[in-house]
């Protein structure tokens, strides 16, 4: 086109001899093309077809089509383990050592049952039945409590977590920001962290730090920030290089320096998504604290992990109610925010 | 510093006639090769409201730019009163001289009170414009600036998208206006707006920046508002300048040759005329 008009001394060509281009053309075709030949050789290796076989049985299972099927069994028995939800403490008498039984703790009850149990009798080599009467303490609520106590503290680990990336990703969106880093290498610098920690898996950074820090909640939320401050790090700084370049322009005709245009002419453009990502992260957070727990940092997540291991489903299910209520509470009051943020 | 130099400029030195804004020799050359500015010498008198005439591409946002060093020069000489422009003198320069910008350059979530106080962020303390925090005199004085550019109080608060593209260069003037500079620089302040609108905001202008003593470099291009408005006009074509007079000499066939490039002047004759 340049050329077109260059040879013909700056007149156009007319417009019946213009050319518009078609949105697609052979390489758009080409280009499907590959991506559905790679899609169709990972879904190979992923073994898709598998999976579409198995979940396509189990869903004809359970709507009567097909007798059993063997992810449905699998699944289904694990599903019903985890009913009914336990939500009351229930202790041994016998291994409680100062317990005042004309003075039980708020809430309490004693509760005896029955236990049956057959051994064999060595000299008469009968099968002897023996009934033998336990005693609970039992605390009706006191499952629940202890579930909504850690969880309580997973939410805490969640908070520093999203303090510690929000304090980290400020100076690292500031030199990873192509318009405000202050030379080539602190920009390097600092997208290289910024990739770093977001590319190191935060069970495998928690791992680590509990060797350092020894099981519990601050291997937990370091983790977490750290891992949180490679998302908010990329994504600050390109909200940064995104933002409207005309007020900055005006700032700086001023006589403002760099920290002083960012203040008054970038964060006002920023402020809405920044909250939007930095609320994503605590969302984030509060699941990620319970999966991290597993390896012992800290929150719900080790008790959760300490119940499966002893096939004590029921209070799996508690822990997971419990983690689901509080991600969907959070979800409704960060929509909120938002909205009136935007708005 | 600045309170001096405020002072000066409201009460006057005894210097007028003498140049506030000097231009000798300016020569910019873009990376591409194009010569925006090639060889303008001029000067502008201390309160004038100077505007600078001229077709699409001739260098008048070049030349402005150029005063507060948002473009470098290629070669040549601005002086600001004694101050000639170096990157050491820039920030200082940058402090005296407000700018008015055609696409008004607001920031447009922010609300009416925060884009006019911003104004002052390079003024203020480090920690009071980190916080936001702007002192109580600057906030009576935002109050002032929005009333003197005919916007009213319930404006204060309200988003500057939310006004008409005349209310937000109003927003931009009393920016401008804030903290008193010396030298108001205007790109097509007027460009996206209509003619009654344009007339009352140049009047605006014009009115405030005589109030307060400052010097205007304003390019536009109508020139009939430019009769109207200007003090002193420069006409600039292909970075140089071919007209520069008071508006009475402005006549039909200054106005044939600037923008239909007749009778161009040389290089020499005009070197002669400002030896
Ligand atoms: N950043 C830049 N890089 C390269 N060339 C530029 C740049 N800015 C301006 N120019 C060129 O410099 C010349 C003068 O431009 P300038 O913007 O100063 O003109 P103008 O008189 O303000 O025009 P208009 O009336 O259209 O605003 C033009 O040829 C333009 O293409
Ligand atoms: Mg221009």
């Amino acid at each position: 086109m340049r050329e077109a008009i260059l040879q013909t001394g700056g007149h156009p060509r007319p417009a019946s001899e213009w050319h518009l281009r078609a949105p697609y053309d052979w390489r758009a075709a080409l280009a499907v093309l590959l991506i559905a030949t790679a899609l169709f050789w990972s879904g190979q290796r992923m073994e898709v077809g598998k999976m579409l076989n198995l979940t396509g049985e189990a869903v004809a299972a359970g709507v009567g089509l097909k007798d059993e099927s063997q992810v449905g069994k699998g699944l289904g028995r694990m599903i019903g383990a985890l009913f009914p939800f336990v939500i009351e403490d229930r202790r041994e008498l016998a291994r409680i050592t100062d317990l005042d039984r004309d003075a039980l703790p708020m809430f309490t009850r004693i509760e005896a049952t029955e236990v049956t149990t057959y051994h064999l009798n060595a000299d008469t080599l009968q099968v002897e039945q023996q009934v033998e009467v336990k005693e609970y303490l039992v605390h009706p609520f006191g499952y629940l409590t202890k579930v909504l106590s850690k969880m309580v503290e997973t939410f805490e680990i969640a908070i520093w977590a999203t303090i510690i990336s929000v304090l980290l990703s400020i100076p690292l969106a500031f030199f990873g920001a192509r318009n405000y880093t202050p030379n080539r290498f602190a920009y390097s610098a600092s997208r290289g962290v910024v990739s770093f920690l977001r590319s190191m898996p935060e069970l495998i950074i928690a791992m680590f730090l509990v060797l350092g820090f020894g099981f519990g909640a601050i291997a937990g939320y370091l983790a977490l920030g750290l891992h949180g401050a490679g998302f908010l790090g990329k994504f600050y700084a390109e909200d940064i290089e995104a933002a409207d370049r005309k007020p900055q322009e005006a700032l700086t005709a001023l006589g403002a320096g760099k920290l002083r245009v960012l203040r008054a002419a970038v964060l006002p453009q920023v402020a809405p998504s920044y909250v939007a990502y930095t609320l994503y992260i605590l969302d984030r957070n509060v699941r990620m604290a319970a999966v991290i727990g597993l390896v012992g940092a800290g929150g719900i997540g080790q008790e959760l992990k300490g119940r499966y291991d002893t096939f004590e489903y029921g209070h799996v299910g508690t822990i997971l109610l419990v983690i689901f209520l509080t991600v969907f509470v959070l979800d409704q009051v960060s929509a909120r925010v938002r909205a009136r943020l935007i708005g | 510093m600045a309170a001096a130099a405020i002072l000066q400029a409201a009460l006057g030195t005894g210097r007028e006639g003498q140049p506030h804004l000097s231009f000798r020799d300016l020569r910019k050359v873009y990376a591409d090769g194009v010569a925006a500015l090639d060889g303008v010498s001029a000067h502008v008198a201390r309160g004038e409201f100077c505007v600078v005439l001229g077709p699409s591409g001739s260098g008048k946002s070049t030349l402005l730019r150029v005063v507060n060093g948002l473009t470098d020069l290629t070669s040549g000489q601005m002086m600001l009163g004694d101050t000639a422009l170096s990157p050491k003198s820039l920030r200082g320069i940058r402090r005296r001289v407000a700018m008015v910008h055609q696409q008004f350059n607001l920031v447009e979530r922010a609300s009416v009170a925060a884009n006019v106080l911003a104004g002052a962020v390079a003024e203020v303390a480090g920690w009071r414009a980190m916080l936001g925090w702007y002192p109580p005199e600057l906030r009576t004085r935002v109050c002032e600036v929005v009333a003197r550019v005919g916007l009213d109080e319930i404006h204060l608060p309200r988003r500057a998208a939310a006004l008409s593209g005349g209310q937000q260069q109003r927003v931009g003037i009393a920016r401008a206006l804030l903290v008193r500079p010396e030298v108001i620089l205007a790109d097509e302040p007027v460009a996206s707006l209509d003619p009654a609108i344009s007339r009352e905001v140049l009047g605006l202008l014009r009115e405030a920046a005589r109030e307060q003593g400052a010097t205007v470099l304003c390019s536009l291009h109508q020139t009939d508002l430019a009769r109207e408005f200007a003090d002193r006009i420069i006409g600039m074509r292909k970075g140089r300048v071919v007209f520069d007079g008071k508006p009475a000499l402005f006549d039909d066939r200054a106005e044939a040759e600037l923008y239909e490039g007749l009778a161009v002047p040389s290089p020499e004759t005009k070197e002669k005329a400002y030896a």
